[in-house]
């Protein structure tokens, strides 16, 4: 070997390592998944009054430090179409609350940014909201109408570097997820993490807020999760969607509450209900690398059993691929 | 009858909720003005002599971003908001008819949605074809870079037709032909309008009330057709049902440029009224319009 072909090959080499080295390195600034998380299932057939001794017994398996914390209620309302469960529903968000309240939280407030329905008094009005969080003092907080603060993204999935996020988002301790389970179009599921998207704001980004759309679902799903911090998830799978979701599907009973302290071991163990591999979900198998636990080797489940429906969720047929069967 | 009293006190309570440096925000707990809040009680005012009306005219020039569009909210970035045609419209019915509402419209003039470029107009005419739209019919979107959105849309077509209302150039008039057979492309199939998407998946999905209204208030003065026909029929009987001051007050404005009846509408209106309301700037802007419609004129009512 002479000194020229090795200078040549020692170029080539760094040329190839620069240029593979962005493909390489992580799209995340750190790993935040614990060690283990905790999930516990719920039976619930109904939604009742009922729901909030239910909840609050579940709560309790989790090792939670509530005292004196500010706690940020965010559930999915999306829409409201007459006898379609497209929300979570109202009875379990005021359940949930009150549960907060009695574990010591400082406050308990209720926000969220509708994605699709820019009148949010309408929708809250007419899916039973307004009339439940008043009867229980619950502040709510329109996201899509907060005070902006621009954040530096803390991955970078999308490139978009930076979004601007409500001011009441990144002032409260305790981030609560409560999604609405249910296959989506776009993304395959709408869970604990795709429930993210309603602090994204309307004001800046609009009815849909289409710039995630046009950044890839999956890669928004994971740059927002990472930057805003899901602190504990209560989903509403007690009627559940199925098929073309989140606007129009069809109603399925799935009679289960799920809780976790990892958004991303909610995300699994709901996709699991709902007869799917959460490892050919790619915002899911993601972000278990760095933002939670979906192996269930990595979960203690503390309350019911993962058990696959006889028959998987339907689903649009680019989803197909989700179904465990 | 106008209940003149309930104007009055929702007229005070707007003046109230202006910020000390101009400008309205969406709410009162939040002292960051934004653009639609702003552009809506500017409108709302209008008849106004108050130093409130001054004050905010001149905010709102100054907030103009330096390629003529206007930011969504003091403090937002540069690219320009897909409401800038709010701002232009507000402008013109308060008299300043400058150089700067001449650069916003030339701003949207050249701002047109994603879908319109050739190359994403191909892709969903063969691959992505899951919600039906025809991508040769764009108009504007929420954010530059993004596709063409209902509302957006049509302020700026109310924003091009008030901007020209005689003598339109070519290319306004392209621009507002375009916006036009979108709008009628997005159409719910049962009448009305959403954010855009009529049917997704095959499957039809449910118009919504400010939508459809500022939808026809962009078409109006258009030869009457199917789809503004069944969105005037869907709005009228939707309308009744409705309980939100914003949506209701987006109706009657659409309702009135047609001339259906809305005096037992704007009778509902006024006796809407919580501590809730009261606190949304651009919800308390929108009444006042609605309610302004039967006595100062409809300011969103346009001819073709």
């Amino acid at each position: 070997m002479t000194r020229r072909s090795l200078l040549a090959g020692s170029i080539g080499l760094a040329a190839g390592a620069a240029t593979a080295a962005p493909f390489l390195l992580p799209k995340y600034d750190r790993v935040r998944r614990p060690a283990r998380s905790g999930v516990a299932i719920v039976r619930a057939d109904e939604y009742s009054e009922r729901l909030e001794g239910a909840l609050m017994s579940a709560l309790r398996l989790f090792d939670l430090k509530m005292s004196g914390k500010s706690v940020l209620l965010k559930p999915n309302i999306v829409d409201f179409v007459p006898g379609l469960g497209i929300n979570t529903h109202p009875l379990l968000v005021a359940a949930a609350a009150e549960c907060f309240r009695r574990l010591g939280a400082r406050s308990v407030i209720v926000a969220e940014g509708p994605g699709y329905q820019r009148d949010t008094q309408l929708v809250l009005f007419e899916s039973g909201f307004q009339d439940e969080l008043a009867k229980q003092h619950i502040p709510f907080v329109d996201l899509n109408r907060d005070e902006l603060v621009k954040i530096k993204l803390c991955a970078n999935y999308t490139g978009l570097g930076h979004l601007f996020l409500p001011r009441t988002v990144l002032s409260h301790d305790f981030v609560v997820s409560m999604p609405k389970v249910k296959t989506h179009h776009w993304s395959g599921v709408t869970l604990s993490m795709k429930n993210m998207f309603g602090v994204v704001p309307g004001t800046k980004y609009g009815w849909p807020k289409n710039i995630l759309h046009w950044s890839g679902i999956q890669q928004s799903i994971l740059d927002v999760c990472a930057t805003v911090p899901i602190h504990f998830v209560i989903a509403d799978g007690i009627v559940a969607m199925e098929g073309n979701g989140p606007l129009a599907g069809t109603s399925r009973p799935l009679h289960s509450i799920v809780l976790s302290d990892d958004p991303v071991a909610a995300d699994g163990t709901c996709a699991r209900l709902m007869g799917f591999k959460p490892e050919r979900i790619p915002h899911i198998s993601e972000a278990a690398k760095f933002l939670g636990n979906a192996s269930t080797k990595l979960i203690d489940q503390l309350a019911g059993q993962v058990t696959a429906p006889d028959i998987p969720f339907k689903v649009v047929p680019e989803f197909e691929h989700l179904r465990a069967s | 009858m106008i209940d003149m009293a309930r104007r009055t006190e929702l007229k005070n309570a707007l003046i109230k909720q202006e910020l000390s440096g101009g400008g309205w925000s969406y709410g009162s707990s939040v002292r960051q003005a934004a653009l639609e809040p702003t552009c809506l009680s500017l409108l709302a005012l209008r008849w106004d002599s108050s130093p409130t009306r001054v004050r905010s005219v001149k905010f709102l020039l100054a907030l103009q971003n330096p390629n003529g569009s206007w930011p969504a909210f003091s403090g937002d970035d540069s690219e320009g908001s897909g409401l800038t045609a709010l701002a232009v419209i507000a402008l013109i019915n308060n008299g300043e008819m400058a150089l700067q509402t001449e650069r916003g419209v030339e701003w949207l003039v050249r701002t047109n949605g994603r879908e319109s470029h050739w190359l994403w107009r191909w892709k969903f005419e063969t691959t992505d074809t899951h919600v039906r739209f025809d991508p040769k019919k764009f108009g504007w979107p929420w954010q530059p870079g993004t596709c063409s959105w209902v509302i957006p849309t049509a302020f700026s077509m109310i924003a091009l037709k008030q901007a020209f209302v005689c003598c339109k150039p070519d290319r306004v008039n392209l621009r507002i032909r375009r916006g036009e057979e979108m709008l009628l492309d997005r159409a719910c199939p049962g009448g009305g309008w959403n954010a855009g998407n009529g049917v997704v998946y095959g499957v039809p999905l449910t118009p919504h009330l400010d939508a459809t209204a500022t939808a026809l208030l962009a078409l109006g003065g258009e030869q009457s057709n199917g789809a503004i026909a069944s969105g005037l029929d869907w709005l009228e009987r939707r309308a009744k049902t409705c309980a939100a001051p914003w949506s209701l007050a987006w109706s009657i404005l659409a309702l009135d440029a047609y001339g259906r009846p809305v005096e037992g509408l704007l009778a509902r209106l006024c006796t809407l009224s919580d501590k809730g309301l009261l606190a949304n700037s651009a919800t308390l802007a929108a009444m006042i319009l609605a309610i302004d419609c039967l006595v100062q004129g409809n300011v969103f009512k346009v001819i073709a």
